[in-house]
């Protein structure tokens, strides 16, 4: 909805359409160098600055009226609170939709500005395509205005939930965005280059920024895991969710096209595949974006966005870039030179392209089930979706083949191989990795002949990998070992994957406090319960014995004061070959109260009440004690039905002096030892409450309580490959410098 | 040449036998909406929803299962639910729940091996939390 001008914060919304003024006076600017205006240049890149400098004063401006809370706006009405921590004040830029796409765009947009310098002889269409893909953020975001003020200024916002109150909420949400901007960059310099029929120069520009954005999502990626594991219990790093498909898919195709790009540049290999690959690259991080943002699957992720009324907009979005990179590739894809597929079954260039075909599949298989609520509604009745087990499944053959593949390639050359000679030099690593599966078969538990040609593939590729980075290190330094350091990394990961979601164990518990209970080869006793204190929540204290180790773990169970949602975190008790994570459930303090209207009935710890009426007549007349001013007692009749069936009735007494407003309730001893009593009455309700003492009624605790083992080589491996990656990124990033440099040589 | 021609004609037999995996074990895993009626004729994993009937909740904490009936949002019919596992936080202020599992004909009941539990919340209308 367009809102009315004096709806808006009018700097804010000022400051946004000048932007699209800005940007779209940089795109005439390039389109008349285009035509030969090459004058034009200074004022397209100017205009485009200015573009940029438009989106970072309003990012400015939603993030100090963040900071000031001021209420006015109803993005921070939304969003912000006045208990709201400092720190929190500012990440509640990205809690909702208008936000992150605000942030989006503003690293797009400062993302353009270093564009610029890079894009070569094809500046002006790269840039006017780049900035084709931001305008279409931009127009959401004057459409979704985030600059809308209330008509009345509320005295507090409604605060951010509680869920997104974590550490991990100030970093994870802004570099996940630097990973969407950067997907657009590799679609503009592939768009462009077919446009304007200049095949040649793309891929080496394009390709530091394809693996920097690889690199940045699969940082924000690794962050979102540990963000799920440590502190919001979801009991693994990974739960398929849609939210998080969302961002695998780009990942998995980014993967596929940084490897395409390595065979362009460095065999003339995947010339055409490329501009497929940079095109289904940018269209998955749209299409993630209309699954997770327009509300189609509100039913059935725990994180997606409700329906903004984007939908509209997201769909054309996607369908006008869709529609212009299939009109490029079908106009142009024809006249990409190639050369001819000569290479050998068993070389380099075959099972690379294997291994990034079987990649591609795997993301088309988890985009298919990302989709099922989609999918599912047009031939049933009612959307339905697919749950872990489908992508674990179907996933399972992908990784044994990528396993397989990756082992294979260190040995393998370019112009082919003998099959003996490759069998011999897998003979050493074969030798190491059938140690790992010997291990793993005899105390690790791993019986399933599956999951054992599992373990002996991935460490297979770990060993040659590895083997290869040491040589390539040794050899040629280690810039040129990136790949191979990153493919050790995919070994790790594989293991760690097997290892802590096929091999887990999770129990779950009830505690009493004080008693000690088995759970497997552990002693479980909960402690105490620990209240707030000062910023740190209510903690439970749960000592752990095992052998002759002995600690303590504190999980947190807490309620949010404002919202009243029940709030758990796990924790996690790590070594080196499994995490011990404890994850609370429920939580019951163990001095039960009940609030009764007349008949009602309830549980009181293990014991029945029905509440049947007051008794006006306990101590004299009620009523009269009340006219007269003086103190007033009221008996309250219950049933009390005890473990056993007994049912007896008391009369718990409630005294009141309206002088002084002093309380007495004396306890009514119950047959089976302990009292009940009457610890208020509700006279709104017209309802009692009721207390029991002296009865042993110990609080309980239910935990899940699972034990993952190797989940560390998970986090290890993908720091692994992402180092590789950054190694890679250096290392291509100092090629284009040095080819510019012979360039500018040349040309003098 | 020929060579090569080999080479696609097998790697498209293998992406079509993948291609006709992922579709078995996507219908496997599909788990459809349905009614109570559907899912007590159903011989697969169904998901149902509905709202808790009022007081019908029982949890056996020896056992650790917990029982309830849900009550079909348009329409009369009831279904009796079964659930392994402890039982969830604010269950009793759920506007609906949905239990995922496979219509148990011995025991008359529903036999969930996981729930979603929608309760009310300040943020976004509602909050559904996952259980099983």
């Amino acid at each position: 909805m367009l809102e009315s001008l004096s709806q808006l914060y009018l700097p804010g919304a000022v400051t946004l359409w000048a932007a699209v003024i800005f940007a779209l006076a940089s795109m005439w600017g390039y389109s008349l160098v285009l035509r030969g205006d090459g004058g034009s240049l200074r004022f397209a890149r100017l205009s485009y600055n200015f573009f940029a400098l438009a989106i970072t004063l309003a990012s400015l401006m939603l993030g100090l009226l963040l900071m000031m809370r001021d209420f006015r706006i109803e993005y921070v009405y939304q969003y912000s609170g006045l208990d709201l921590p400092a720190h929190y004040q500012f990440a509640a830029f990205w809690a909702g939709q208008k936000g992150s796409f605000l942030i989006w765009l503003l690293w797009g947009a400062l993302i353009g500005i270093l564009i610029k310098r890079t894009a070569g002889r094809n500046e002006p269409m790269i840039m006017g395509i780049y900035t084709l893909t931001l305008m279409g953020l931009l127009f959401i975001l004057v459409r979704e205005n985030p600059f809308v003020m209330l008509k009345q200024t509320p005295l507090d916002g409604q605060g951010l939930n509680p869920l997104l109150q974590d550490d991990w909420m100030v970093i994870h949400p802004p570099i996940m965005f630097i990973g969407y901007a950067a997907s657009a960059i590799p679609f503009a310099f592939a768009m462009a280059s077919l446009w304007r029929r200049d095949y040649d120069d793309w891929a080496a520009r394009a390709f530091p920024w394809a693996l920097g954005g690889f690199l940045v999502l699969g940082c924000a990626i690794l962050m979102g895991g540990y963000w799920a594991y440590k502190t919001l219990g979801w009991g693994g790093y990974w739960g398929w969710d849609p939210v998080e498909n969302a961002s695998l898919i780009p990942w998995l195709l980014g993967t596929v096209m940084i490897h395409g790009l390595h065979m362009e540049r460095t065999k003339g290999r995947y010339r055409r595949a490329n501009y497929i690959l940079a095109a289904l690259v940018y269209l998955s991080v749209l299409y993630g974006t209309f699954l997770t943002r327009s509300g189609v699957l509100a039913d059935f992720s725990v994180h997606s966005f409700v329906d903004l009324g984007i939908s509209g907009w997201l769909v054309a979005l996607m369908g006008g870039f869709a529609a212009l990179s299939l009109w490029l590739l079908a106009t142009r894809l024809r006249h990409v030179p190639t050369k001819p597929n000569e290479d050998p079954f068993l070389s380099r260039g075959t099972f690379m392209v294997l291994s990034t075909i079987t990649v591609l599949v795997s993301s088309v298989v988890i985009a298919f089930g990302t989709s099922t609520p989609l999918v599912t509604r047009w031939f049933m009745e009612n959307p339905a979706q697919v749950g872990p087990s489908f992508y674990n499944k179907v996933n399972m053959p992908i990784a044994l083949l990528i396993a397989l593949l990756l082992a294979m390639v260190p040995y393998l050359t370019w112009r082919g191989d003998d099959l003996k000679a490759v069998l011999r030099k897998l003979l050493v690593p074969g030798l190491f990795s059938l140690a790992v599966t010997v291990t793993a078969a005899a105390w690790g538990g791993v019986h399933d002949p599956l999951h054992l040609i599992f373990v002996f593939l991935a460490g297979l590729a770990l060993a040659t990998n590895l083997h290869k980075t040491v040589t390539r290190a040794r050899a040629a330094g280690i810039g040129a070992a990136g790949g191979y350091l990153a493919h050790v990394g995919v070994g790790v990961i594989l293991l760690g994957f097997l290892a802590s979601s096929a091999y887990d164990e999770s129990t779950k518990v009830t505690l009493e406090a004080g008693t000690p209970k088995k759970v497997g080869d552990m002693t479980l006793t909960f402690t105490r319960f620990i209240p707030r204190e000062g910023r740190e929540k209510e903690r439970m204290e749960i000592e752990v014995v095992r052998g002759s180790e002995r600690f303590m773990v504190y999980p947190k169970l807490f309620i949010n004061d404002r919202t009243k949602q029940v709030m758990a975190n796990p924790d996690i008790r790590s070594t080196p070959f499994q995490d011990l994570y404890v994850s609370p459930i429920d939580f019951d303090p163990g001095q039960p109260q009940l609030q009764l209207a007349k008949g009602e009935s309830g549980h009181l710890g293990d014991m029945g009440v029905r509440f049947v009426g007051f008794d006006l007549q306990a101590e004299g007349n009620a009523m009269a004690q009340m006219a007269s001013g003086g103190p007033v007692t009221i008996g309250a009749v219950v049933e009390v039905t005890q473990k056993g069936g007994k049912t007896t009735t008391l009369r718990p007494l409630y005294r009141l002096n309206p002088t002084n407003g002093a309380v007495e309730t004396p306890p009514m001893p119950l047959p089976g030892g302990g009292a009940i009593f009457v610890s208020g009455i509700n006279a709104s309700e017209s309802a009692v409450q009721f207390e029991v003492s002296g009865v042993a009624n110990p609080a309980r605790l239910s935990i899940d309580v699972t034990r993952k083992p190797l989940i560390q080589l998970v986090w290890f491996g993908l720091y692994i490959v992402l180092t590789g990656g950054a190694v890679a990124t250096f290392n291509r990033l100092r090629q284009v410098r040095k080819r510019d440099e012979l360039a500018a040589v040349v040309a003098e | 040449m020929k060579q090569t021609y080999r080479y696609y004609a097998l790697g498209g037999v293998l992406l079509l036998a993948f291609a006709g995996f992922s579709l078995s074990s996507f219908k496997e895993t599909l788990t459809p909406y349905v009614s109570y009626k559907q899912a007590r004729d159903a011989d697969r994993i169904v998901q149902v929803a509905g709202g808790l009937e009022k007081g019908s909740s029982k949890y056996v904490a020896d056992e650790d299962f917990l029982y309830f009936t849900l009550q079909e949002p348009e329409g009369a019919d009831t279904i009796r639910v079964r659930y392994k596992g402890l039982k969830p936080a604010n269950f009793e202020d759920a506007i609906s729940i949905v239990a995922i599992g496979q219509y148990d004909e011995g025991a008359k009941e529903f036999e969930a091996n996981k729930l979603l539990v929608k309760c009310p919340s300040k943020y976004q209308g509602a909050e559904v939390k996952e259980y099983g």
